[in-house]
């Protein structure tokens, strides 16, 4: 649908924004991950089309967007800052503006308003303006007025930052009955994994301008069987051992710091014990850290450990190694 | 101190009584006023906003030539004005030398940096996620535009309020190119230095009176048009 090719993006002479290749599916679900600064907030404003890439190319359902794109391409695609600003005027004012852009009759328009409004509970808000709100509700004004547009693409910087947790909650659950409602695209930045876990079929971290190598991995989608407490779920050829009430389909993840890494088996408290190989040692934090990536029964797992300790280890790629973290460090999603 | 009293007195008087050279002074300056203010403004917002938001070569140097625009004397406009309406000067074929049309363009010439400039200072005070929002809604370049001038709207009516100071008490050129013919291109400005050099001071006060009135009745009529425009965000 969306498609950045070979891009490399500037400002001041510094490139913020260096990528190869990176696509939207359509009626997909991105999540774009990475700390501040990463340059999630630069990569979705060149997939709004508000900014044309200094290098590289970008595509829309395969075809070259021009560098100053057409109004009838942007409105195709639609962005949420992650501060996102409100019109003067009031909440339904702010909400009809984009409808008016694409002159769409009062009727329609009152009736897509009734339906955002009613999803993301924002009835009370309509007569207010931007100084009457919290940033929590400019938010989901903010969110609100996009879905309104029902565009092929929504790009989603940060989206519930300023939500409390019933908020964002409320949020997540608007766009998913959107998105049954009818297919469309949707990529999300965020620097919580909480949200990338929950929403997206396809995450990827950004790590200074460029999509890291080591991605926020140790994700599985599983089946849970039904029943409290301590139970296993199959991934591969190990099953993890996992502590939840939950049961059917879910999404299991393990944070890469919450893995321990030794050469054999210690005895400890962790249920979660494998032996397997390492497959790879990437360099992070400008040397202080290292990603282990490793071969366990089929499965790829990540953990990051210092540099120090992968030096006392003496971990090498093929070499032997050992995973362990505990049932209650699985994050079930 | 005498003078100034009887000045007063004097100039009650005229405006009291309807003097109908007073009136067709002032008439005419606000004539020229208002047409001078109205295309400079016309032509210097659309070009602050555009310098304040496009990104182009040179558009520094467009900044600079502006800015310095600003502190051009009224004098050396009229000079070159003067220069191009006379009868062997470029645009001598109009005509318009010693008629309101030459004020109203030396006016213009002198209030379009103002306009752009203030202007382009207004547009780059905007907090630039408002173009961006608009952009994203789906807004074309003239939504945009206007969605983005609605948030400087205060500081774009004080840009019209410059323009307009600027144009009404504008001496030099208009003296140049008006000539300050009776009846036909004497302003308030020019008469009041005419009549003060003739040591008229009464009529020359009230001139002056007349003057002030002008610009606090503009002034008070773009504040009321700024209210209707909603005071709340």
């Amino acid at each position: 649908m969306l498609e950045l090719r070979g891009v490399r993006h500037r400002y001041e002479g510094r490139v913020v924004l260096d990528l190869a290749q990176f696509s939207i599916p359509r009626s997909g679900t991105v999540a774009v991950v990475g700390h501040n600064g990463a340059g999630k907030s630069t990569l979705l404003r060149l997939l709004a089309l508000l900014e044309a890439p200094t290098e590289g190319q970008v595509l829309f359902n395969g075809t070259a967007v021009p560098r100053r794109a057409p109004a009838s391409l942007r409105r195709r695609v639609t962005l949420v800052e992650q501060r996102p600003v409100l019109f003067r005027g009031t909440v339904r004012e702010n909400l009809e503006y984009g409808l008016r852009v694409r002159d769409v009759g009062r009727t329609a328009a009152n009736g897509i308003i009734g339906d955002v409004v009613e999803r993301l509970g924002l009835q009370a808000l309509l007569p207010r303006r931007r100084h009457e709100l919290s940033d929590g509700e400019v938010q989901r004004v903010a969110v609100a007025r996009a879905l309104a547009l029902r565009t092929d693409v929504l790009l989603l910087d940060e989206p519930a930052s300023s939500a409390d947790r019933a908020a964002a909650g409320a949020l997540y659950r608007a766009l998913a009955a959107e998105r049954a409602a009818r297919p469309f695209s949707v990529c999300i930045a965020s620097h919580q994994l909480e949200d990338a876990y929950r929403w997206a079929d396809d995450i990827r971290a950004l790590a200074d301008g460029r999509l890291s190598p080591v991605t926020p991995e140790n994700l599985f989608r599983v089946e849970l069987a039904p029943g409290d407490g301590v139970k296993a779920a199959r991934v591969g050829n190990i099953d993890l051992v996992v502590m939840t009430d939950r049961a059917g389909p879910v999404v299991l993840a393990v944070s890469p710091t919450d893995i321990f890494v030794s050469k054999e088996p210690l005895p400890s408290s962790a249920r979660n014990v494998f032996k397997g190989r390492v497959t790879g040692l990437a360099i992070e934090h400008r040397g202080a850290g290292v990603h282990v990536r490793a071969d366990i029964g089929g499965v790829e797992l990540v953990a990051a450990v210092t540099a120090e300790a992968a030096r006392d280890l003496a971990l090498t790629p093929g070499g032997a190694v050992v995973f362990s973290f505990k049932a209650t460090a699985v994050q079930v999603f | 101190m005498d003078f100034l009293a009887e000045g007063l007195r004097r100039a009650w008087g005229l405006l009291i009584a309807g003097d109908s050279e007073v009136y067709g002074i002032a008439l005419l300056t606000l004539k020229v006023a208002v047409v001078a203010t109205a295309i400079s403004c016309a032509a210097g917002l659309p070009l602050g906003y555009f310098l304040a938001t496009r990104r182009f070569w040179g558009r520094r140097a467009a900044l600079t030539v502006v800015n310095t625009a600003l502190a051009f004397p009224t004098v050396v406009v009229g000079l070159l004005l003067y220069g191009l309406l006379s009868r062997r000067g470029l645009l001598g074929g109009l005509g318009w030398l010693y008629t309101w049309q030459a004020i109203v363009v030396g006016d213009v010439l002198l209030a379009l940096p103002i306009a752009a400039a203030l202007s382009a200072a207004a547009i780059q005070g905007v907090d630039a996620r408002i173009r961006r929002t608009a952009e994203t809604l789906g807004a074309g370049s003239w939504r945009t535009a206007w969605t983005v001038a609605r948030e400087a709207r205060f500081a774009l009516a004080a840009v019209i309020t410059a323009a307009f100071g600027q144009v009404v008490a504008e001496i030099g050129a208009a003296m140049i190119v008006g000539g300050n013919i009776r009846g036909s291109t004497r302003t308030l400005t020019t008469a009041v230095a005419l009549y003060t050099a003739q040591g008229d001071f009464g009529l020359a006060l009230a001139l002056g009176l007349v003057l002030l009135i002008l610009a606090l009745v503009v002034n008070i009529a773009l504040q009321v048009l700024q209210g209707r425009g909603g005071g709340h965000a």
